[in-house]
């Protein structure tokens, strides 16, 4: 097991590298200058003394190695041009907002996917299961911004049961720890639940079909042949049979779960990653713009990862594979 | 059973809690504190290591005060300047040294006197190379500041000129006993260290700071006005997007909310409880014709395809009437506007003749002009991520289109773009700048200007080269009146730029706050004597 986990930890890092090499390809080989002065007051020496301060009147190869050498042995990830910032503070200050939000949008999408499909399981082809799998197709072809725009509007805005924007209230620094985590989740719980709907559908329909299959196989006959009540059978033997394929579904959605939560922060006023990524993009901060694909593209990895060695625990012929 | 119960009776409860927190928006008004919605964030108090924006400029006034401040009366003339932390100030007969006297019991919020030593500090650190200020070059003039006593200090200048008092006056004062800890080869490797060491001078000082998210910011009760501000707390926050902003402000989550684009502030029109301000963001966006390019060459072929466009129309439907009508680097609402100035009217009809007359003809007849052998088409450029100048290049399109003009707008990574402007290296592109009340045109319009500078149009005219360098030298602004005026018709009339129009900032502010005055200069102008009613 230790080898099989340090092998998949060294396919990871390469994986890292190609990524992190690609996005500084892709950012230094583009044309262009970021330091070209926009102001018509600002002379060009100026815009020269700039480039030199970042590096960026070194020969691309030297400074590629200064960055990945900088990255790998301080996690020193450059400044920010626009706000002079150590990129990798600015990015620390913004992943945890970011990891709460995706966190409590998968808990949400798996309650909701797997509650779904156990309710349609329970009645095949009866008409609630016809409108789950409808209700979930729909869900899934819905792009999360709008759903995200239509939720401030009409449960923020017009019925006023949650904030319309930001994680916490104004200032609210000043509120003890047991007021600030309800003022948390009060700001967490409409877009994690809207950021979890984009998947839960689709857990809905592995659920219900990996239900309805293990009640067809010798199992399943066998389980309701000892006389278990149908909940028992489909929350613990029909679920643990399903466990493997909802697994391997949590690593299929953690980019789509990183992605939508990038476009849930923006119309939720979210202060995370997103936020941060989106605010770098308008103003064309290049380091942070790499930082942010790096650290996306570290999440995903890190997302399959866990992913894997949970799902080669549940499954060890995956092992031997 | 029990404990389901108890279980499910904690759930709604747990439910209701949070249900009821988020629902907390209609407890009343706390009057003392004001909650502002800001598009960007404020990473540092320090504005040399950042790029300075008008909003970073409206928060660091709040904090640390300037020896003066500019006036918003740019309409009547030249600007003037109101004293801040500069009591009185005096120019030598040469003009070339500046007495500067401080006003009195000026402190820093920590107790320290704030004297001569800290301009003096503040202007070691504006020219320092190793602080790398990007308006350094504001301080060329200035050779030495000299410091007399603990409240006097001198400018000395190696030139004099009208905008010395501009060089001066404008930056905020740096407190050199926390500051001059750090050496400046260091500022800009930690701009988060200022935060920890600011003292502040201005009305307001730090109270808190989430990264990134928001700034609380409270009254200084060292401030020189002992009366002001009339707010206890000021809470800045950020979103990187406006629709969200104008979605907080709607379900008053928000009190203020700048920058608000033209979309949203239909929204926000007519709301009980609201007030949108509409005003001058001294902006303009314009089109720059290459005058090397064949295309582009003649005057009359420019002052045709300024007929041909219709402003008008882009200003009611692209900016939704939250523009005005441009026509003039000079913008319509500064002193030096020529009064008799007459923008190019829409008038295709015109424009065909005059583009016949300069010997454009559509011989192929595939509906576009050619003159010796070839076609009028051309890429018209702009950055990306301007929505609103994309949407107005279509319209520019089917306006050429109708006179027989092909444009082919793209857009650009400003970091590809800007460098092929400064180059001229383009057909025509669509850009904007800024304007300060200095009027200098000479980075835009000078022949000096053309390959490395900002005279993106490559336009060359001995006579314009000559009325911008008489109204730079001029001590007195006003006495160079006529020659502006007569720049301002030169320029209608050879073309190079196309002024498109001049954006209006917008801003909502919640009805119930009084003594509200935004103005081109900032956003929180006077936030000091806001209050609500």
């Amino acid at each position: 097991m230790i080898r099989f986990v340090l092998r998949r930890l060294l396919a990871a890092a390469v994986l890292f590298l190609i990524v992190l090499t690609l996005a500084f390809a892709v950012v230094a080989l583009a044309p262009g200058d970021p330091m070209a002065p926009a102001d018509p007051r600002i002379p060009p020496e100026q815009a020269e003394r700039l480039r030199a301060l970042y590096g960026l009147d070194q020969p691309l190869p030297v400074q590629y190695l200064r960055w990945l050498g900088a990255v790998a042995l301080h996690w020193d990830w450059g400044q920010s041009y626009r706000t002079g910032q150590p990129v990798a503070e600015l990015l620390f200050d913004a992943l945890p907002p970011t990891l709460l939000l995706a966190g409590a949008a998968l808990l949400a999408q798996y309650l909701l996917g797997i509650g779904l499909g156990l309710i349609a399981a329970c009645r095949p082809n009866s008409r609630l299961d016809l409108s789950v799998r409808v209700a979930s197709l729909v869900v899934y072809a819905l792009p999360t911004f709008w759903v995200g725009l239509m939720a401030v509007l009409v449960v923020a805005v017009g019925l006023g049961l949650a904030p319309a924007g930001g994680m916490t209230s104004a200032a609210a620094f000043e509120l003890g720890p047991a007021a600030a985590a309800l003022d948390v989740l009060a700001h967490l719980w409409l877009p994690a639940l809207v950021l979890g709907l984009s998947m839960a559908g689709d857990i809905a329909r592995y659920t219900r079909s990996s239900l309805i299959e293990f009640l067809a196989t010798e199992s399943g006959r066998a389980a309701r042949a000892r006389g278990l009540s149908e909940t028992r059978i489909l929350l613990v033997h029909g679920l643990a049979h399903a466990a493997p394929r909802l697994l391997q579904l949590a690593s299929v959605s953690a980019p789509l779960l990183l992605s939508g939560a990038v476009v849930a922060e923006v119309v939720f006023a979210w202060p995370g990653l997103g936020t941060a990524t989106l605010l770098a993009i308008q103003s064309r901060d290049i380091p942070v713009v790499l930082a942010a694909t790096a650290y996306g593209a570290a999440l995903v990895i890190a997302a399959s990862l866990v992913a894997d060695l949970l799902l080669t625990r549940l499954d060890p012929r995956l092992r031997a594979e | 059973m029990i404990p389901v119960v108890a279980m499910r009776l904690l759930a709604a409860a747990g439910l209701a809690a949070i249900l009821g927190w988020g629902c907390a928006s209609d407890t009343p008004r706390d009057t003392t504190r004001l909650t502002v919605g800001m598009r960007f964030e404020y990473p540092t108090p320090n504005e040399l290591i950042v790029q300075q924006t008008l909003g970073h400029k409206a928060i660091t006034s709040q904090l640390l005060l300037p020896l003066m401040e500019e006036e918003p009366d740019y309409r009547e003339g030249p600007p003037s300047w109101r004293p801040a932390l500069a009591e009185t100030w005096e120019f030598s007969e040469d003009r070339l040294v500046l007495t500067v006297r401080l006003r009195p019991g000026a402190v820093w919020s920590d107790g320290q006197p704030l004297t001569a030593s800290d301009v003096r500090f503040t202007w070691q650190a504006q020219t320092d190379p190793d602080v790398a200020w990007i308006h350094s070059y504001a301080k060329e003039a200035i050779t030495d500041v000299e410091v007399v006593d603990e409240r006097t200090v001198r400018f000395h200048f190696s030139r004099a000129s009208p905008t010395q008092l501009a060089d001066v006056a404008p930056e905020a004062v740096l407190p050199q006993h926390a500051w001059a800890q750090r050496p400046f080869a260091e500022w800009r490797g930690d701009p988060g260290w200022f935060f920890e060491r600011l003292v502040a001078s201005g009305p307001f000082r730090l109270e808190n700071r989430t990264p990134g998210r928001e700034l609380v910011l409270g009254r200084n009760p060292d401030y020189l006005e002992a009366d002001l501000p009339r707010l206890q707390r000021v809470v800045l926050r950020t979103a990187a997007d406006g629709a969200a902003l104008t979605t907080q402000l709607l379900a008053g989550e928000l009190d203020v909310v700048t920058g608000i684009g033209a979309a949203d502030a239909q929204r926000i029109e007519g709301r009980t409880g609201l007030r949108l301000y509409a005003y001058s963001s001294r902006q303009y966006t314009f089109v720059s014709w290459n005058t090397g390019r064949s295309s582009f060459e003649d005057a009359a072929t420019r002052r045709a395809l300024a007929l041909a466009v219709d402003r008008q129309a882009i200003v009611d439907t692209v900016w939704r009437g939250y523009a005005r009508v441009g026509s003039s680097p000079i913008l319509s609402d500064v002193w030096a506007r020529d009064p008799e100035f007459e923008p190019w009217p829409h008038d295709p009809e015109a424009a065909r003749t005059i583009l016949a007359a300069a010997g454009w003809r559509d011989l192929d007849g595939d509906g576009v002009l050619e003159r010796n052998g070839e076609p009028f088409r051309f890429e018209l450029a702009t950055f990306a991520g301007a929505a609103a100048r994309w949407d107005a290049m279509q319209m520019i399109q089917a306006d050429l289109r109708a006179v027989g003009i092909d444009a082919q707008p793209r857009r650009f990574d400003p970091n590809v773009l800007l460098p092929r402007l400064l180059g001229n290296d383009f057909d025509a592109a669509v850009s904007g700048f800024a304007i300060d009340t200095s009027l200098d045109l000479r980075p835009t319009f000078h022949s000096e200007s053309i390959g490395g500078g900002h005279n993106y149009a490559g336009y060359a005219n001995p006579e314009v080269d000559a009325l911008l360098e008489s109204v730079a030298a001029r001590l007195d602004p006003v006495a160079g009146l006529e020659d502006l005026h007569r720049l301002q018709r030169i320029l209608r009339d050879d073309q190079p730029i196309l002024v498109l129009w001049e954006p209006l900032t917008l801003a909502a502010f919640n009805e119930d706050l009084e003594s509200v005055e935004p103005n081109a200069l900032s956003p929180l102008a006077n936030l000091q004597e806001w209050a609500w009613r």
